[in-house]
C-alpha cells in the first residue's frame, strides 16, 4: 500500500510538511518523494527497527508514578518535521537576539536594578518571583552571562507565524534526544541523507564544552568540567549521562564533591581529592547547595554558593537565572528586548494576560473558556488549564486559584499549534508539535541548527511534554538554495 | 576516576562474571549428571554451597530438587546472586558510568539484560532449553569482554574492570573446584575412579578449560593434575594463579596501593607454597577456603584504598 495524502486533514491547524493542496512544501519535497518509493509496510518495518534500536541503544527517560518510578523507552516517530534554512536564519537571530536580552536583564536584576527604576519592569513582579534569590546580589558572573544554557519552546500559529512560548533558563532538558533522533533517523534513512542536504546538528556537545570551559577559574587546556545529576531516578538521567560522555566529563553526584577550607570544589577519586573547575549542574538551585538554601537537601554540596561566590568554580546555569524562567516575566521579554538591545524581538511572544492586573485578570476570569492558563512556575506541562477542554469545575477550581493568587498565574489564547504527518496505525496522521531549540551563550551564543521537536502522539492533544505521553521527531533544515 | 565510579564499575564486573559462572557451572553440572555411573550419586544442593547461598534458598524452598536450585540460581529474584539479578544489577550499575566506558558497551550489557529477562523463563523449563539460554548468556557476556578489550583504551576505568573480573573469576574457579568433593561416590574403586574422571572433565568443561589442559596437560584427567592445573597454571585465564597476576599486572597500573599490592603477592606467594601433591580431601577444602580468604583480604585492601572516600559519605548520610 503506498503512502496517500489525499485523506490527510489537518482541519484549520498550519500542517509543517504539507500545504492547502495536499502537497508537500517545497523543504519537504525530497523526503516525500522518497517516501511515496516506500510502501507502508516498508515504513512499518523501518518503525519496529528503530524501536528495536531505541530498546537496545537504552534511550529512555523515566516518569515518576504511584507504582514507583518507571523507565520508559523513548517514544519516537519516523517522519522527520522539516523546515527551510531560510526560515531557520531568521529563528536562529532571533534566539540569539533573546537569550542576549534575558542574560543582560538577569545580570540587571542582581545588581542595579535599572530595568526596574526606569519604570519597565513593575517591582512587584520582582518581589512575587520565587526564582528570585537573594543570596545571588551583588555577583556578575563572567561575561556576565548567568543562563548559559537555555531551551526556547517555539509553536506555530494556524496563520504560520512561529511564537516563542516559553524559556526554560533553570535546568532545560531534551538536547541528548535531539542528538540520539538524528542518529535513529541516519540508521534508518541513510539513502535520504545522501540525496537531500539537511544541516548536521551534531557540534552540540563541542559547542557545550566550549561553553563551559569559557567559565573556568583557571586558564587550563583541558579544565576538570562535572556534570552534576541528582542520581539515576530524576527523570532526565540519561541525558545528564550521554552529555558527560559526549563531552568528557564526569558525571557527578552531589556527594561526590566537597569544597574544602580554601573554597574550591573538588572530587573524591581514587587518589584523593581532585579539584573541579565548572560544574554543568542539572539540578535545581533549591537543592544546590544545604547551606544556602534547602538545608535538608541531600543532593547538593554544602559550600558550593560559597566557592561560586569566590570565584573559585563556574556554575552554569548560574544559580538565581531562573529568575527569568518564570511565565510572568515571560510576558515583559518583547519589553526587555527594546529596554537592553534597541531592537525589535525578531520571533514575538504568544499574547499573554497577566493576573497580577485587574483589567487582564477580569478579561481571564471572563474568557476562561478560551485560554490556556498557566501558573508561573511551574515546568513540564503540569498545573495548567486548557480552557476549551476542561469541565466546567476545573474552570471554577481556577477562577478561584487565580482570584487567590493572581501573581502566580497568566494566560494565552488557545493557539492551534501545528502539525506534521506522524506514523500512526499504518497510516500518516497529523499530529500537534513543538520545537524546542537549545541556546549557548558565554563568551560566544549558538543555537541548535533546529532542535527538539516534541509531538503529542494523541489525536487532537496540545500536550507534547514526554511526561505526558509525548514523543518526538527528529527535526530537519533543509538547505533548499542546494537542492 | 571518582571513587563512586571505580568502585561501580568493579562491581559490575564481578557480577557480571558472576553471572557467567553461574551459568558455566549449571551447564556443567548437567552435563556431568548425565555421565554419572550406577551408584554415585549428586545432590543439587552443591551448586548451593558453592555459590554460598544454601542459606537464603532454604528460606524460600523446602527442598534442593533439580528444578527448585535451578529457578533459585537462575531467576529468583529474591537471590541477589541470581543470573538474572546479577545481571539486572550490573546493567543498573553501568547506567552510573555509562560515560567511561565504549558507547557501545552498554548497548551490550542491556541487550544481555533484555536476553536474559526474556529468556529466563525458558531456561527453567527443560534441560535443554536451559542450555541454550545459559550459553546465550555466555556468549554475550564474552562479546562484552572481547568488545572492551577491542575498543576501550586501557586506562584507569579499565583497570578496575579488569580487577574486579579477576578477583570474582578467581574465586569462582575455587568454588567449582570445591563442587566436586560434595558428590558422593560408588562404593568399587573402579567406578568411582572413572566417576571422579567424569566429574573433572565437567569441572574443565564449565571453565573452558579442557582442550587446553588436555594439551599441555595430557589426557589423563586425574584430581591432582587438575587441581594443581586451575590453581597453579600461569597461562591458562581461569587458573587463580594467573588471575593474581592480571590483578597485579592492574594494581600496578592504578594509582600506588602498597597495600593491595602486598595482599596479591601474598597470596601468590602461599599458593605456590601450597603442597597440592600430597593434599587429602579434607586439606584440599581447606586450602581452598584459604585462598578464598586471601582473595578476601585483597578485596579489603583495594577497598579501603581506592573506595574509601566514596564509603565515607555513604556512612556518613
Amino acid at each position: 500500500m503506498r503512502i496517500e495524502l489525499h485523506n490527510y486533514d489537518h482541519q484549520t491547524a498550519y500542517d509543517e510538511l504539507i500545504g492547502v493542496d495536499r502537497n508537500p512544501r517545497p523543504a519537504a519535497r525530497a523526503l516525500f518523494e522518497h517516501l511515496w518509493g516506500l510502501d507502508i509496510a516498508e515504513l512499518d518495518a523501518r518503525r519496529a527497527a528503530v524501536e528495536a534500536a531505541i530498546m537496545t541503544m537504552g534511550i529512555t527517560f523515566t516518569v515518576y508514578s504511584d507504582a514507583g518510578n518507571i523507565d520508559r523507552a523513548w517514544p519516537f516517530d519516523i517522519v522527520p518535521r522539516v523546515m527551510s534554512r531560510r526560515e531557520w536564519d531568521r529563528i536562529d537571530a532571533g534566539l540569539k537576539q533573546r537569550l542576549t536580552a534575558l542574560n543582560l536583564f538577569i545580570n540587571d536584576l542582581y545588581n542595579d536594578q535599572k530595568i526596574v527604576r526606569d519604570g519597565v519592569f513593575p517591582a512587584e513582579v520582582l518581589a512575587g518571583s520565587h526564582n528570585f534569590r537573594p543570596q545571588c546580589q551583588g555577583i556578575t558572573p563572567r561575561f556576565e552571562v548567568w543562563a548559559h544554557v537555555c531551551g526556547t519552546d517555539l509553536v506555530r500559529d494556524r496563520d504560520g507565524t512561529l511564537y516563542v512560548l516559553e524559556d526554560n533558563l533553570r535546568v532545560p532538558s531534551g538536547v541528548s534526544y535531539m542528538l540520539e533522533n538524528r542518529q535513529l533517523m541516519k540508521r534508518l534513512f541513510p539513502e535520504l541523507f545522501q540525496a537531500t542536504p539537511i544541516l548536521p546538528v551534531d557540534d552540540y556537545p563541542t559547542r557545550l564544552y566550549d561553553t563551559l570551559a569559557a567559565l573556568s577559574p583557571r586558564p587550563l587546556e583541558r579544565p576538570v568540567i562535572a556534570v552534576l545529576t541528582p542520581g539515576i531516578f530524576n527523570s532526565a538521567y540519561f541525558e545528564h549521562s550521554y552529555l558527560a560522555q559526549q563531552m568528557g566529563a564526569d558525571l557527578v553526584e552531589g556527594s561526590d564533591l566537597v569544597v574544602a577550607e580554601d573554597d574550591c570544589v573538588y572530587m573524591k577519586t581514587i587518589s584523593g581529592l581532585q579539584r573541579v573547575d565548572v560544574i554543568y549542574r542539572r539540578i535545581d538551585d533549591d537543592f544546590l547547595d544545604p547551606e544556602v538554601f534547602r538545608s535538608d537537601s541531600v543532593l547538593g554540596v554544602p559550600g558550593l554558593m560559597r566557592a561560586w561566590r569566590a570565584g573559585k568554580v563556574g556554575i552554569a546555569n548560574a544559580p538565581g537565572a531562573g529568575v527569568a524562567d518564570d511565565k510572568v516575566v515571560y510576558a515583559f521579554v518583547p519589553k526587555i528586548i527594546r529596554y537592553y538591545l534597541d531592537q525589535e524581538p525578531i520571533i514575538p511572544n504568544v499574547p499573554s494576560y497577566l493576573c497580577m492586573f485587574d483589567d487582564e485578570r477580569d478579561y481571564v476570569l471572563s474568557h476562561l473558556d478560551e485560554l490556556v492558563v498557566k501558573p508561573a512556575n511551574e515546568s513540564g506541562g503540569y498545573g495548567m488549564l486548557i480552557g476549551p477542554y476542561a469541565s466546567a469545575e476545573e474552570r471554577a477550581r481556577f477562577a478561584e486559584l487565580i482570584r487567590a493568587n493572581p501573581r502566580n498565574y497568566m494566560a494565552q489564547p488557545t493557539l492551534s499549534i501545528s502539525t506534521a504527518p506522524t506514523l500512526v496505525d499504518h497510516r500518516l496522521e497529523p499530529r500537534h508539535l513543538d520545537l524546542r531549540p537549545f541556546v549557548l551563550q558565554s563568551d560566544q551564543l549558538y543555537a541548535t541548527t533546529g532542535g527538539l521537536t516534541r509531538v503529542a502522539m494523541r489525536a487532537g492533544s496540545l500536550v507534547v511534554n514526554s511526561s505526558q505521553g509525548g514523543g518526538s521527531k527528529d527535526t530537519w533544515i533543509v538547505d533548499e538554495e542546494v537542492m | 576516576m571518582l571513587s563512586r565510579v571505580a568502585e561501580n564499575l568493579y562491581w559490575m564486573t564481578r557480577y557480571l562474571e558472576r553471572a557467567e559462572n553461574t551459568a558455566r557451572l549449571i551447564n556443567s553440572t548437567t552435563q556431568v549428571l548425565l555421565d554419572l555411573p550406577r551408584g554415585a550419586s549428586f545432590g543439587w544442593d552443591v551448586l548451593l554451597k558453592v555459590a554460598g547461598l544454601d542459606t537464603p534458598f532454604s528460606e524460600h524452598y523446602p527442598q534442593a530438587d533439580e528444578e527448585s536450585v535451578v529457578r533459585f540460581l537462575i531467576r529468583d529474584e529474591d537471590n541477589p546472586s541470581s543470573l538474572l539479578s546479577s545481571i539486572r544489577y550490573a546493567r543498573e550499575n553501568s547506567r552510573t558510568f555509562r560515560e567511561v566506558l565504549p558507547m557501545e558497551i552498554w548497548e551490550r550489557i542491556n541487550g544481555l539484560y533484555l536476553y536474559i529477562r526474556d529468556n529466563a523463563i525458558h531456561a527453567t523449563q527443560s534441560r535443554s532449553l536451559r542450555y541454550q539460554v545459559l550459553n546465550g548468556v555466555i556468549e554475550r557476556r564474552q562479546s562484552i569482554i572481547g568488545l572492551l578489550l577491542g575498543s576501550m583504551s586501557q586506562d584507569v576505568a579499565y583497570q578496575f574492570l579488569k580487577l574486579g573480573r579477576n578477583l570474582e573469576r578467581a574465586d569462582m574457579t575455587t568454588r567449582i573446584i570445591d563442587a566436586n568433593s560434595a558428590v558422593c561416590l560408588p562404593e568399587e574403586a573402579a567406578l568411582a575412579v572413572t566417576a571422579r574422571e567424569r566429574l573433572w572433565m565437567g569441572t574443565l568443561n564449565a571453565l573452558s578449560a579442557y582442550q587446553m589442559y588436555r594439551r599441555h596437560i595430557g589426557v589423563h584427567v586425574r584430581t591432582r593434575d587438575v587441581v594443581h592445573y586451575l590453581l597453579k597454571d600461569p597461562l591458562f585465564p581461569r587458573t587463580v594463579h594467573h588471575c593474581l597476576t592480571e590483578i597485579e599486572g592492574c594494581l600496578l597500573r592504578l594509582p600506588s596501593a602498597t597495600s593491595a599490592l602486598d595482599a596479591v603477592r601474598e597470596a601468590r606467594s602461599r599458593l605456590t607454597a601450597l603442597p597440592l601433591e600430597v593434599l587429602e580431601e579434607v586439606e584440599l577444602a581447606e586450602a581452598l577456603d584459604a585462598i578464598q580468604a586471601d582473595l578476601g583480604a585483597i578485596h579489603n585492601a583495594v577497598a579501603q584504598h581506592y573506595f574509601y572516600l566514596h564509603q565515607q559519605t555513604q556512612t556518613a548520610s
